[in-house]
């Protein structure tokens, strides 16, 4: 533990150097150098697993559940993006290092052989494994030489031969080793501008933390410019990922031009909408009590909460009041409507709604395009 | 921004009130009028529903409030918030633009230099031409973006992302409130 607080003070007195660059993506070698100290200092077998489990297993945990649920809630990526830091930062991980991930599928089956005549527990194994592999992903980048030396290692264990714990500890050694070396190499390579840096969940490091690879210039220049192109590499995953279609796309040009015809698409949207609503009203009146207590169907069966539909109940007694009170109020309203035991019945009718509404939908602007 | 959801509700109380202080501003108006006034309430209810923590939403801010018709509405769409935002939006905007007119003033003049001096050597090379075309949509980019024309590449993803998630939002309300009322009309 002694390192990990010498590498602190370490970045903790180099972080007035560069204020402005943040490097998310490296933080993750940060810690597996982190780990790779932990595992120096594991005695017992069992333990090292818990070892690596307590730092990157959160995170691996993380990066692996990140890219599932990036793609399948683009709308919610608000949160993600406006919450803490930490989430960007593993956002950045995940989308930097899940190339890696498929790429090792060999090497998870051999850890998961491994894991299995080891006679792991079963709770650590799910847990292990993205380690492993991500572990192993990262130093396979580092060192290619050392690749040889890794199936050679993993080819030992699956062996059907008996489990034992000197089959452990030597892949544990191995792995030492390799972290041994790897810093060694990198701190060979590095010039002295990066460092290894604490790696703390949730703490905005403010420090770039990058590491020059083998056989790549090390002067501060490129090293600043390398950092920037990660990081606009990373936003343009997360944008890639946001707009439809456009993950299969290899390219920036040719994803920026999905990107440009994705948002002037909204905007012509936005623009239709607004001309289907001056259409419908020959005044500006939204008269919000009809409206909402008519269409309440069709407004559950969007996007919207229930709550909103209790908005208009809410508007026709607060109009003067002040917004607490609305917010409030909706909190404690859903919950009723949904004991209203109506349930079924609007469920019935949100299905008949939005199947019209989404046909009038199409058939308006279809209208309108023709117009147009 | 605690969820989407939220920023929806968010927004449809904001445009609402936009769209009434709409209503009572004006009784007879054209349908490309109210088409604009619509649209304009709801573009400045989804700025301000972002609270002008990006960029984006302050250049739409500023660029409403700078405009006479539109003063109104901002000021009733923002609330009491109003001076404080817009404060904050033209004077970024405003130290932005200076910043960014000199350097590319400084660009041009350069760029042009470096014309002068290559137009010997002809051969066009791969990386140069995709250079070439990133340089160019990005440029498209900023054009879209709102503010983005004082923006570096990094933060344009950044706002463009913040800024397709809003019109995504606003696409949303705007299209429950125009079935609704659709189809109140047709009862």
């Amino acid at each position: 533990m002694e390192r990990i607080s010498c590498s602190s003070s370490r970045s903790g007195s180099c972080s007035e150097n560069k204020p402005g660059i943040i490097e998310d993506t490296f933080e993750f070698g940060d810690g597996i150098l982190m780990t790779g100290n932990l595992l120096q200092e594991a005695t017992v077998p069992g333990s090292s697993f818990t070892a690596l489990l307590g730092l990157p297993a959160t995170q691996a945990m993380e990066l692996l559940q990140e890219p599932q649920s990036t793609k399948a809630q683009p709308i919610p990526a608000p949160e993600l993006w406006r919450d803490s830091r930490n989430e960007q930062e593993t956002l950045g991980y995940s989308l930097n290092c899940s190339p890696t991930f498929p790429t090792n599928a060999a090497l998870v089956e051999r850890a998961a052989k491994f894991s299995i005549y080891a006679g792991a527990q079963e709770s650590t194994d799910a847990n292990s494994l993205p380690s492993n592999s991500s572990e192993n992903s990262l130093k396979l980048k580092n060192e290619p030489a050392d690749s040889e030396s890794n199936p050679s290692s993993c080819l030992v264990f699956s062996d059907p031969a008996t489990p034992s714990e000197n089959q452990k500890s030597t892949k544990r050694k191995e792995r030492e080793k390799k972290v041994k070396v790897s810093a060694k190499r990198s701190k060979n390579v590095e010039h002295g501008s990066s460092k290894t840096g604490e790696d703390k969940d949730g703490e905005k490091l403010p420090y770039v933390h990058v590491r020059a690879r083998r056989g790549q210039a090390t002067d501060s220049h490129s090293l600043a410019e390398r950092a920037r192109r990660e990081k606009i590499n990373a936003r343009m995953k997360l944008l890639q990922e946001l707009v439809p279609g456009c993950s299969k796309i290899s390219g920036t040009a040719l994803v920026l031009d999905e990107i440009i015809n994705h948002v002037q698409c909204l905007q012509r949207q936005v623009e239709f909408l607004s001309m289907r609503l001056a259409a419908v009203n020959p005044r500006i009146d939204f008269s919000l009590d009809s409206l909402f207590a008519a269409e309440i169907g069709c407004l559950t069966s969007s996007s919207f909460p229930s709550a909103v539909t209790i908005e208009p109940l809410m508007w026709q007694q607060q109009q003067n009041q002040q917004q607490p009170m609305w917010e409030v109020d909706m909190l404690q309203r859903p919950a009723a409507w949904e004991r209203g035991g109506s349930n079924s019945f609007l469920a019935h009718d949100n299905s008949l709604f939005s199947y019209n509404s989404a046909n009038s939908v199409s058939l308006s602007s279809n209208q309108l395009k023709m117009e147009l | 921004m605690a969820s989407p959801s939220s920023f929806k509700q968010e927004l449809l109380k904001k445009w609402v009130l936009g769209l009434q202080s709409c209503c009572s501003m004006a009784k007879d108006m054209g349908i490309s009028e109210r088409k604009k006034a619509i649209k304009l309430s709801a573009d400045l209810a989804m700025a301000s529903a972002r609270d002008g923590r990006t960029c984006w939403s302050r250049a739409v801010i500023a660029n409403a409030s700078k405009q006479n018709e539109s003063k109104i509405l901002v000021q009733k769409i923002l609330g009491s918030e109003c001076e404080r935002l817009v404060k904050a939006s033209s004077i970024g905007f405003s130290s932005c633009n200076k910043r960014f007119t000199s350097k590319r003033i400084l660009r041009r003049s350069c760029s042009s230099l470096r014309r002068i001096r290559r137009s010997a050597p002809k051969r066009v090379q791969a990386s140069s031409i995709a250079k070439r075309m990133v340089k160019k949509r990005t440029q498209l980019l900023k054009g879209l973006v709102p503010g983005g024309e004082s923006m570096d590449e990094f933060s344009l993803i950044e706002e463009t992302l913040d800024y397709i998630i809003s019109l995504r939002a606003q696409i949303d309300v705007m299209r429950c409130l125009a079935d609704a009322s659709e189809r109140l009309k047709s009862q």
